[in-house]
């Protein structure tokens, strides 16, 4: 009688034990999937605005027309119709400090362009993807949240010192030349920090070969004599001569758990 | 009867009398203790002593988050070389805005918001790329003596010259205008690259994204503890509700 009450609250341990366990990892994978969803849900915004002002440039370089789209809350409006048209899917909610912080920055950085872009005197501003991505990285870097992007490349290929991969990024663009797919590491660390980091490659679009390309993609060699063609794009950078099969970087994304949480 | 009415409005005048006294003495202590003096340097656009102080953004900023604190905000215009000596003393208690490139300085616990260097060129000459530092080659850039520059400058092959005194940055401006500099570097040229300001309308300029410096509200060493401490807190959550940078970039 005693050894059967014995083994019966034992079982009862063990089923209790078992239960625990269970809603734990249930929880676990739960946050998980959160995690992953949200590191998406930037990846996609930052990549529709670089579409959406890859769209604008006839905007932001001529003069006397209407540039209030590309300011505050209309700029943002038009990130989100991009993000439909891109990914066919609504614009997610900012539900996440990290989204949040993502959409008031690139109001910022457009911000910080507005004198430039509206100056009537100067043609070509300089405001294209790349410089876009790059100062949207420099400007979270200064609000210390814990969420870093980078527009990245293997170290060969960069232009931009402040884009050279780390060496996170440099292993991933490795393995990415056999698979080229989303590369997620939920245990990685950044600046000694607990993090989630996610790299997704970027294949080469056409728009990007009017600067990477050949000098007959560059658009001021349109209308020339080949002999007079430039090897300079139009940023002031000498083309690489990369092609429409070229890898085409990628999109590095880092948030520290600490924030996630 | 008659002896307890006087009794009776004697108490009541000696009660009216010590509730005034009371009262007089809570105002006037309560005003004293309120009163924070707030120095301004000239910012633009941020502060601009150009226009009316209640246009300048970071003026409405600190005033909306100051004021439920039930301080009477006092406002001092100051120039910036006198500007730290007033805090140091104590003559100002809060002092905006304050790059802190070559100073130590007790300040708010968050920056307001962050200056990035940059180079300005006639506008014919215009750059708009600096991470392309080879187009910087061969190219005579002023550089202000007191001035720290960035990593992208000191690296590129251009002729880069000193320009010492007090004025070194309108000089080196107006070098550069007359065509005598090739660009000249400024620590924050979103100071004189803006619409508003009608001295620099040859130039342009461009930036070092990605070298941003801090900017400060200074407070003076003076200014008791709890009275920090209570700005502080207020300015950090007003802070992390929305930040000024995003105020600046979304105000119409």
């Amino acid at each position: 009688m005693k050894l059967l009450k014995i083994k019966q609250s034992i079982q009862r341990k063990i089923v209790f034990i078992a239960i625990f366990f269970s809603l734990v990892s249930f929880q676990l994978s739960a946050d998980n999937i959160q995690m992953k969803k949200n590191i998406n849900d930037i990846t996609k915004i930052y990549m529709s605005s670089m579409t959406y002002i890859f769209k604008s440039q006839s905007i932001i370089n001529q003069k006397n027309v209407d540039k209030s789209s590309l300011f505050g809350d209309a700029f943002i409006e038009n990130i989100k119709q991009t993000y439909s048209v891109k990914y066919n899917e609504d614009f997610p909610k900012a539900d996440h400090l990290a989204k949040k912080m993502l959409l008031q920055v690139m109001v910022e950085v457009m911000d910080d362009n507005k004198e430039l872009i509206h100056d009537n005197e100067i043609g070509f501003k300089g405001v294209i993807p790349a410089t876009y991505a790059s100062q949207l990285s420099a400007k979270l870097a200064t609000k210390g949240i814990g969420l870093t992007i980078k527009f990245t490349r293997t170290e060969k290929g960069i232009r931009n010192i402040l884009n050279k991969p780390d060496a996170w990024e440099s292993a991933v663009m490795e393995k990415m030349k056999t698979t080229p797919d989303i590369y997620y590491d939920e245990n990685a660390l950044l600046n000694g920090k607990a993090a989630i980091r996610q790299f997704t490659p970027l294949p080469m679009a056409p728009l990007c070969l009017g600067c990477h390309g050949v000098p007959g993609q560059n658009p001021l060699n349109v209308g020339k004599d080949k002999s007079q063609w430039t090897t300079i794009d139009i940023t002031g950078f000498e083309m690489e001569n990369w092609t429409i099969d070229d890898f085409g970087g990628g999109v590095s994304i880092s948030i520290e758990k600490s924030v996630l949480q | 009867m008659q002896s307890f009415m006087l009794s009776h409005n004697s108490v009541i005048k000696s009660v009216f009398l010590f509730v005034c006294c009371f009262a007089y003495s809570v105002y006037s202590f309560e005003t004293n203790a309120q009163v924070i003096r707030v120095g301004l340097i000239d910012y633009p656009p941020h502060i601009n002593f150009d226009e009316d102080l209640s246009k300048s953004p970071l003026y409405q900023y600190i005033n909306t988050t100051l004021l439920p604190l039930g301080f009477t905000l006092k406002y001092v215009k100051l120039p910036r070389e006198r500007a730290s000596i007033e805090l140091f003393k104590g003559r100002v208690d809060v002092l905006m805005p304050i790059p802190l490139e070559n100073e130590t300085m007790k300040t708010l616990s968050l920056p307001i918001f962050h200056s990035v260097p940059g180079l300005c060129f006639k506008k014919e000459n215009f750059i708009p790329i600096l991470s392309a530092i080879h187009r910087l080659d061969n190219l005579t850039i002023g550089v202000p003596a007191s001035s720290k520059i960035v990593a992208g400058l000191t690296a590129s092959k251009a002729n880069l010259l000193q320009i010492k005194g007090e004025n070194a940055t309108n000089r080196g401006l107006e070098m550069t205008q007359r065509g005598w500099l090739d660009a000249f570097y400024h620590p924050s040229p979103i100071k004189v690259y803006h619409r508003k300001n009608p001295a620099y309308k040859e130039l342009a300029c461009s930036y070092f994204h990605g070298f941003a410096t801090p900017v400060y509200i200074g407070i003076s060493p003076k200014l008791p503890e709890k009275t920090f401490n209570l700005i502080n807190a207020t300015y950090q959550k007003a802070i992390t509700k929305q930040s000024y940078e995003y105020y600046f970039a979304s105000r119409e």
